[in-house]
């Protein structure tokens, strides 16, 4: 199977979808446990899998679109609960990559990984995670 | 100076270089940092350095790495390099070092357990209070985040315990901690208005922290309770002038913040009655409750430009603020607005990228009780009206 055929889409593009690693035993998230996910209070899937959170910089448009249309949160804030945790040693930040070239192929390759991405993509690498 | 400079030049072209090389292990183990010089110049008395003839004496230098062994393990460590004038020399310093043990986590609670040097959930900004970028300006609130003692309120070496619930209409959080709270010589300062003969120091456990969280989902509506209770002891030396004795100081701010698209309102109100025993007859107080709270709004222009507003009252002795009752006490050598400051603030915050910030900040202060008496330790030297212009540079990776 060849990673590249990303434009051989069946999904629909979105704005924006939330994405995870087709392992992750989980089909939707209600909005608040999508946003204990990113802001990095819950690490854990239910299933016990470490959760990896993988964004996008924080000035990015998409991850612009994807904190306020999906999490309902304003940018500036994820960074002040990423920051408060980070600087303080209670916690940790997500990785970010650099391009959503980067994100599909971090998510599709971490198990427990977690993303978001904007366009058309393989439905088989990656699992899209509705958000209630 | 030069050093600081050095540093931030450094820094900066590490962060720019790459950004994203220090997460290991797809980000179990991450390190991070930054780096910020500010130039303060007054119009009289000294703030953060020889703020008179314009002052390079702010920088700060914060390198932190962080290791998650297991999902409910993690170990973090930060040092902490700071200069700040008369009342911080830049000797490195261990800012934090924890393990962070979680107990139960899931979507609707978590409890953990942290061992090691903590630093404090207290109001607003304390826990990551010398960090720039999470900072709402150059200088934080005075009258509550004192830098003149900052360890009475920054950090302890101890346990806490914490707890959130997660729920549909909001989150409420719990943390409770004791240990040893860390005294140092500014602590001395601020408490005797010198540096005598003998130590003041944490003997066994004398720190108390509780702070309670409730946050909407969203995070719009933020409400806080905290509060310190610390007693520190006082051994006099020879030359001393005062006897033996103890301080105990109690502290404790209500905080609230709003969130919205464009605009963050922030409000703080905190007191700190305070006790000094058996220090002899020379030495003039007795019990005092200090007294500070402010208002804040942030406003974004654009997404990396924002706008600040601050307005500051702060008060040595909330029974008598206009300061007459404790120059009274030194026999009106201490002028009566050594007790109490009334400061008016602006800023502007220019994130030229996520990695990089700018600051420009102007202050109007009324009073001097912000000041650290030992950057300002001749009394008739004070003046009671004066501005403080400043501006910053931080990096961060």
């Amino acid at each position: 199977m060849c990673g590249g055929l990303l434009l051989n889409a069946s999904h629909p593009a979105h704005a924006q979808d939330l994405i995870a690693h087709p392992s992750t035993g989980v089909d939707s998230l209600s909005r608040n446990e999508a946003r204990l996910l990113f802001t990095m209070r819950v690490k854990q899937w239910p299933d016990g899998t470490p959760v990896k959170v993988f964004v996008l910089p924080d000035n990015d448009a998409l991850h612009g679109r994807f904190v306020s249309g999906l999490l309902e949160l304003y940018p500036y804030q994820l960074r002040r609960v990423w920051d408060r945790q980070l600087f303080s040693g209670t916690g940790q930040a997500p990785v970010t990559v650099a391009n959503e070239h980067e994100m599909m192929e971090r998510v599709a390759s971490n198990p427990g990984a977690i993303g978001y991405v904007s366009g058309p993509f393989d439905p088989t690498s990656v699992r899209i995670l509705e958000v209630r | 100076m030069r050093h600081a400079l050095q540093c931030l030049v450094l820094l900066t072209s590490l962060t720019s270089a790459s950004a994203q090389a220090l997460d290991v292990l797809d980000g179990r183990l991450q390190l991070h940092g930054f780096a910020s010089q500010a130039v303060v110049d007054s119009s009289a008395n000294q703030f953060f350095g020889n703020s008179q003839a314009t002052s390079f004496d702010f920088t700060e230098i914060g390198l932190n790495t962080s290791y998650r062994i297991a999902p409910s393990v993690l170990a973090a460590a930060q040092v902490l390099v700071r200069r700040a004038g008369e009342m911080s020399d830049g000797t490195p310093s261990l800012d934090y070092g924890l393990l962070d043990l979680t107990a139960i986590s899931n979507a609707r609670q978590r409890l953990g357990l942290r061992l090691g040097r903590i630093k404090n959930p207290f109001g607003l900004y304390n826990e990551t209070r010398d960090v720039p970028f999470t900072r709402p300006g150059i200088f934080l609130p005075q009258v509550i985040y004192y830098d003149k003692v900052r360890n009475l309120l920054l950090s302890y070496d101890g346990v806490m315990l914490y707890g959130d619930l997660f729920g549909e209409s909001g989150n409420l959080s719990l943390n409770l901690g004791a240990g040893r709270s860390v005294v140092d010589e500014n602590v001395e300062w601020a408490y005797f208005g010198a540096d005598y003969d003998g130590d003041l120091e944490a003997q066994g456990i004398n720190w108390g922290i509780g702070s309670l969280w409730f946050s909407t989902p969203a995070d719009e509506l933020k409400l806080g309770l905290s509060a310190i209770l610390t007693e520190m002891t006082y051994d006099a030396g020879a030359t001393s002038p005062l006897d033996s004795g103890t301080i105990d100081v109690f502290d404790w701010v209500a905080s609230f913040q709003y969130n919205a698209a464009d605009w963050t309102l922030s409000a703080e109100y905190a007191r700190t009655p305070t006790r000094w025993n058996d220090l002899g007859p020379y030495f003039p107080f007795d019990d005092q409750v200090m007294e500070g709270y402010y208002l804040q709004g942030a406003y974004r222009l654009r997404p990396d430009l924002e706008l600040m507003a601050r307005y500051e009252e702060g008060f040595a002795n909330r029974d008598s603020r206009d300061g007459w009752a404790f120059s009274a006490l030194t026999g009106g050598i201490t002028p009566r607005f050594d007790f109490f400051s009334k400061i008016w603030t602006l800023g502007l915050r220019w994130d030229i990228d996520p990695h990089v910030m700018f600051r420009l900040e102007y202050q109007r202060h009324d009073g001097t009780y912000a000041l650290s008496i030992r950057e300002n330790p001749d009394p008739n030297a004070l003046v009671r009206e004066w501005d403080v212009f400043a501006a910053s540079l931080s990096v961060r990776f």
